[in-house]
């Protein structure tokens, strides 16, 4: 009885549902197998990828309602990071320092806050007084930091170029710069420079927002801590430099890519955070303007990375788990694999990579699973599902939505720089590679629903599976029936191919897959 | 007297629609006090201006003798403020048991007053593993206020609770609000005269976003005149 | 989305006045700085003052792009991202009909009515349908189809694909090699033509029912709106004015590139509108005028990192212009007027208290 009514409710979507395995069906029936087993596990690779932009950007949207049109760009920067850790380990260990100077200053937000309820200024020079010191200490911070001495390659010269770095690297030649001369520069006003620079920026912003906090807050070396632990490091990172270095460069391949991975997340997750409370937040009570914003930040995202990272594209090599090529590849079972590290594995007599096709969509998957878990099971995602529906409701009960705000924005900043470092290795650095994902996401979210999150993975597994199938079938052709022709579906179809798969099911059901009715 | 909430000629703008031009409630330490009022008289705004939801750009509020105009809405609820909105905004995801459980404030909120939440409305045991979305009308009433009974408040906010609901229903939940009021305080929007009559000790009238008269229940019952004046019904 | 205040200047606007003034001096002004004397430049002479005519073409083509869409988004509250389609499809359009059909103009414009009307009716067609950001992404479907249709290399032959349409022979007397100032002033004129028009329409019966759809559908219906023909009503006058832009576009331009049919174009749009302002009409001229300006300065000037600068300019304009030039301008107007009032106020009281006294 109540399944009846399930499915008298729910009509449309299993009628679409089954429309589209019947299409899928008849796909795998119109190529060979081996041929169908590899473009299937591609379709999931590409799809897993599109999940992890795809979900972030969901979480986002849903809570937040904000369309983070730069995700894409920081799925690249995710992926730049990802290349830079893992490409070149000296670069990182020499900019640990002064980031962890420049963070230590906001450290200490809770005694900023004290600080600034107690002093009382005048009305004007409230006003006046932050972007003075806010003035000062970008000019303290810029001079300081143009002279830091960071080991980095030179776009502009090709032997040090990215490109040709990771070409040596990919030849297993990991050449390091050499350390960087010290000469004039001391370390002690540098980081005297950076830390008093630190200090009044986090002061001054303080000030600008004070008087909205919650009324005492006392103090304790309590309050101290994080501050004092990022003074500590920051010096360590910098006595240390060299043997850090040392064992970075010369950690396993598949460590030091694990390493690069958790550098990109946990900066997605700081940019994600950092953007957030800067910029996005003044931005709530003017929803069409984020898209402004976030359209001009992911402009200057990409400036940035052709900056420091210049235009063209180049290859992270792969660790060398999934690098082998030698003895005993490709590989026949994962067995096989895991005992000769081979970078290609026969399935069926189809080869695939190891790499892009059996760890993405692993990683997809324990990602899907780890995301749905905290959702469900912890109180954050109670918040947040809470929060999609109705946020007020959730202030009302005493609920820190806007730090529930900066945590759901980080973690979604977080996965696409996680999808971002997956697809390094695999598709390659470029540019636009996050353009292209972000579109993707969003067909994907369209497609699923769009603040649905087992929507975002259903929608990503079609725009994966549809994009891999019809390049699949530009290769081999479709025969028409009744006809001698034999369709070709030339580049550009496919993305119109997912476009047009959004259009068609947005058209039956408005809200997507598995969507919410309003 | 001694008053728990006192709110001075407020002044809340929605957008740039001056909404409240001049509210001011003062409600007694352990009342029950109904704001009335016609339809957009701005009670609503009223309960949201008190709890930051909205703002107030003018005027005062003081609970429990601390100003919290200009601090956010969630530090304000915090200070132990329930509140039950018109619509009752139960989260249509989370299952009852969520429902609740989302509004503790410290950890074991919800163990502690599970046993008081369930003696009053004795259906919400049974429908515990429900989704909000299945939930009748009545039922998500009786959530609603559930819901603001979890944290410790001491001032609870309820708008309209008997709109849209049977006569059966409007009594048991009668009920339930008087039992609950000998716990905290209550200030209850309530459209319906006859159950702000019954509820009430104090009331406040607002019209179109003033405050205009306030008094006793007791009196105002008997001054059919100014019942038809301000609220059309006697 | 609808956060701004719904502004109406119903009376004549002096602002646009004095811009339309300087529109109409700015060849033979900057004929004057290249030592062209007017004449010169009547007949075409001056090389500097024929560079900012053209320049002053694009941005009147851009304008009357950005007005249409801020006719459906910023009036109606219809999202679209597929609005480049409207104006890709009037360049394409008027550049095959001249090119390998031979139509005159006139015709060509004709075909063009018929074409936007029918492009009107295909978005509209799916308005009952989807609202909110899924309009949104339907119609960037469309738009979508029509640029891989625009790109394929099976329409090559008319469409140029990737290279572009190219080699349209436009008509003698609007050649924007010869006769530019011509052009320059067409151009001009169509602007404020549609922008009077575009006028009317906001403050006529239709637009305000428009405006209330974007405020709150549902007390517009319940008012007993069928709102569904104003949002078509909308959706073709937009139509209509961007495939127009588009034409002109294909007039002016040798070459029309197949981005005019992206994403990024409609990206555009919506650019200038939100600096601009949203939903004020003048701010989609003043926007346009912004951008374009920014576009060619940074360009220009510093190159490469452009897009950088560009970004940078629309975050600071986020934060700093809340509302768009117009938009930001009218609230602090309104502001300054306020104060005006509230100084001249206490004059008064006083004086009336000196009075009493
Ligand atoms: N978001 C808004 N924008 C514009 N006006 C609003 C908004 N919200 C409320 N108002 C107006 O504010 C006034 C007061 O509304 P409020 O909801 O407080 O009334 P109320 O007394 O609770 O009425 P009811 O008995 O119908 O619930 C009404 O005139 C309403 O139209
Ligand atoms: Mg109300």
């Amino acid at each position: 009885m109540k399944l009846s009514a399930y499915f008298r409710k729910n009509l449309t979507l299993i009628i679409v549902l089954a429309v589209l395995s019947g299409l899928f069906i008849a796909a795998a029936n119109g190529m060979e197998s081996k041929d169908f087993v590899i473009t299937l596990l591609r379709g999931l690779s590409v799809g897993s990828l599109t999940f992890l932009v795809a979900s972030g950007f969901s979480l986002i949207f849903g809570l937040l309602d904000v369309l983070n049109l730069a995700h894409g760009t920081l799925f690249m920067i995710g992926a730049y990071i990802g290349w830079t850790v893992y490409v070149r380990p000296d670069t990182l260990v020499d900019l640990l320092t002064p980031l962890a100077l420049l963070l230590s200053g906001f450290m200490l937000g809770d005694v900023w806050i004290a600080l600034s309820n107690r002093i009382l200024f005048g009305k004007r020079l409230k006003r006046i007084l932050p972007w003075v010191g806010i003035f000062i200490s970008a000019l303290i911070l810029f001079s300081v930091l143009k002279q830091y001495p960071i080991a980095i390659w030179k776009v502009a010269n090709y032997a040090q170029s990215p490109v040709s770095i990771s070409y040596l690297a990919s030849q297993g030649q990991n050449i390091l710069m050499p350390p960087v001369d010290m000469a004039g520069f001391s370390p002690l006003l540098g980081f005297a420079g950076l830390i008093a620079g630190s200090l009044l920026l986090a002061f001054c912003l303080a000030v600008m927002k004070a008087g909205k906090q919650a009324a005492t807050i006392c103090i304790t070396w309590r309050n101290f801590s994080g501050f004092v632990v990022l003074l500590l490091a920051g010096i360590l990172f910098f006595v240390f430099n060299n043997a850090l270095t040392d064992f970075l460069a010369n950690l396993n391949s598949n460590w030091l890519f694990l390493v690069a991975v958790l550098v990109a997340v946990a900066s997605g997750i700081g940019l994600g955070a950092l953007m957030e409370t800067t910029l996005i937040r003044p931005l709530y009570i003017r929803p069409i303007y984020q898209l402004m914003l976030t359209l001009g930040l992911s402009a200057i995202g990409i400036e940035v990375v052709r900056a420091i990272w210049g235009r063209p594209e180049f290859t992270m090599p792969r660790p060398e788990l999934f690098a082998g090529t030698g003895e005993g590849c490709p590989a026949t079972s994962l067995a096989d694999w895991w005992q000769y590290h081979c970078s290609t594995m026969l399935v069926m007599d189809g080869r695939i990579r190891v790499f892009n096709e059996i760890l993405i969509p692993v990683i997809g998957i324990i990602v899907l699973v780890a995301v749905w878990m905290l959702l469900q099971r912890s109180r954050l995602g109670m918040v947040i599902r809470a929060g999609v529906q109705d946020r007020e409701m959730v202030e009302a009960l005493g609920i820190n939505v806007r730090r529930v705000f900066t945590l759901v924005f980080a973690l979604g900043v977080g996965l696409a720089a996680l999808g971002g470092v997956l697809a390094a290795p695999s598709i390659g650095l470029s540019n636009l590679m996050g353009e292209s994902f972000l579109l993707n996401a969003l067909i994907a979210l369209a497609i699923g629903g769009l603040t649905s999150y087992p929507g975002a993975a259903l929608g990503s597994l079609l725009v994966g599976l549809l994009q891999q199938f019809i390049i699949k079938y530009g290769q081999i052709g479709i025969p028409i029936p009744f006809m001698d022709v034999i369709f070709k579906p030339s580049p550009p179809i496919v993305p119109a191919s997912t476009i047009l798969l959004m259009v068609i099911i947005l058209l039956i059901l408005p809200n997507g897959l598995l969507g919410k009715k309003e | 007297m001694d008053y728990i909430l006192d709110v001075q000629d407020i002044h809340t703008f929605i957008g740039q629609y001056h909404i409240l031009q001049g509210v001011s409630v003062r409600v007694p330490r352990g009342s029950i006090t109904a704001l009335l009022g016609r339809n957009g008289a701005g009670k609503t705004t009223t309960l949201k201006s008190i709890l930051g939801l909205t703002p107030p750009r003018q005027g005062k509020i003081m609970f429990e003798g601390n100003e919290i105009q200009g601090m956010l809405s969630f530090n304000i609820a915090s200070l132990g403020i329930g509140f039950v909105p018109e619509n009752r905004s139960i989260f249509r995801d989370l299952s009852v048991e969520e429902n609740l459980k989302i509004a503790e404030r410290k950890k074991g909120d919800y163990a502690g007053k599970k046993g008081f939440i369930f003696t009053l409305f004795p259906d919400l045991k049974r429908l515990i593993n429900l989704s909000g979305i299945n939930l009748s009308g009545g039922q998500q009433q009786m959530l609603a206020i559930a819901r603001a009974l979890v944290a410790d408040n001491c001032l609870l906010l309820i708008d309209e609770p008997s709109e849209g609901l049977a006569p059966v229903l409007i009594e048991q939940l009668m009920k339930a609000i008087q039992q609950l009021s000998a716990y905290s305080t209550v200030v209850l929007v309530e459209q319906n005269f006859l159950v702000a009559s019954q509820l009430a000790e104090y009331y406040v009238i607002i019209e179109e976003g003033r405050s205009v008269k306030e008094g006793k229940m007791k009196d105002l019952t008997n001054d059919k005149a100014t019942i038809q004046h301000y609220l059309g019904a006697a | 989305m609808a956060n701004h205040k719904p502004f109406f200047a119903l009376k004549p606007d002096r602002g646009m006045l004095i811009a339309l003034l300087v529109f109409i001096l700015l060849p033979f002004v900057i004929g004057l700085f290249d030592g062209a004397s007017p004449a010169q430049v009547w007949m075409n002479g001056s090389g500097q003052s024929k560079f900012i005519q053209g320049l002053a073409i694009e941005i009147f083509i851009l304008a009357l792009y950005a007005l249409s869409y801020d006719l459906i988004f910023g009036f109606t509250g219809l999202l679209s991202f597929g609005h480049s389609m409207f104006f890709a499809v009037g360049a394409y359009l008027t550049g095959i009909l001249l090119k390998n059909f031979g139509f005159s103009l006139a015709a060509t414009f004709g075909m063009i009515f018929v074409a936007s009307i029918l492009q009107a009716l295909l978005f509209g067609m799916v308005l009952p349908r989807v609202k909110g950001i899924t309009f949104a992404l339907v119609t960037l479907g469309m738009a979508s189809v029509f640029h891989v249709l625009v790109l394929s290399t099976e329409l090559g032959k008319f469409t140029g694909s990737d290279v572009g349409l190219q080699g349209v022979v436009v008509p003698d007397f609007i050649s924007p090699a010869t006769e530019r100032l011509r052009l320059y002033f067409i151009t001009l004129t169509i602007l404020v033509v549609v922008f009077m028009l575009y006028k009317r329409f906001v403050n006529s019966t239709t637009g305000r029912v428009c405006t209330a759809i974007r405020e709150n559908e549902g007390r517009a219906l319940m008012l007993g709106y069928n709102t569904f023909y104003f949002k078509l009503a909308a959706l073709m006058l937009s139509s209509l004015t961007a495939a127009l832009a588009g034409m002109m576009h294909s007039i002016y331009q040798p070459i029309v590139s197949p981005n005019v049919a992206g994403l990024g174009f409609t990206v555009t749009a919506l650019l200038i509108i939100l600096i601009g302002g949203v939903g004020t009409l003048n701010g989609a001229i003043i926007g346009a005028v912004a951008y374009r300006l920014l576009d060619y300065g940074l360009r220009r000037y510093i190159g490469e990192s452009a897009s950088f600068i560009n970004g940078a300019v629309y975050v600071l304009i986020v934060l700093f212009l809340p509302f768009g030039i117009v938009g930001t301008w009218r609230m602090k107007s309104l502001q300054i007027n306020q104060g005006w009032k509230r100084l001249l106020g206490m004059f008064t009281n006083s004086q009336d208290k000196s009075d009493g006294a």
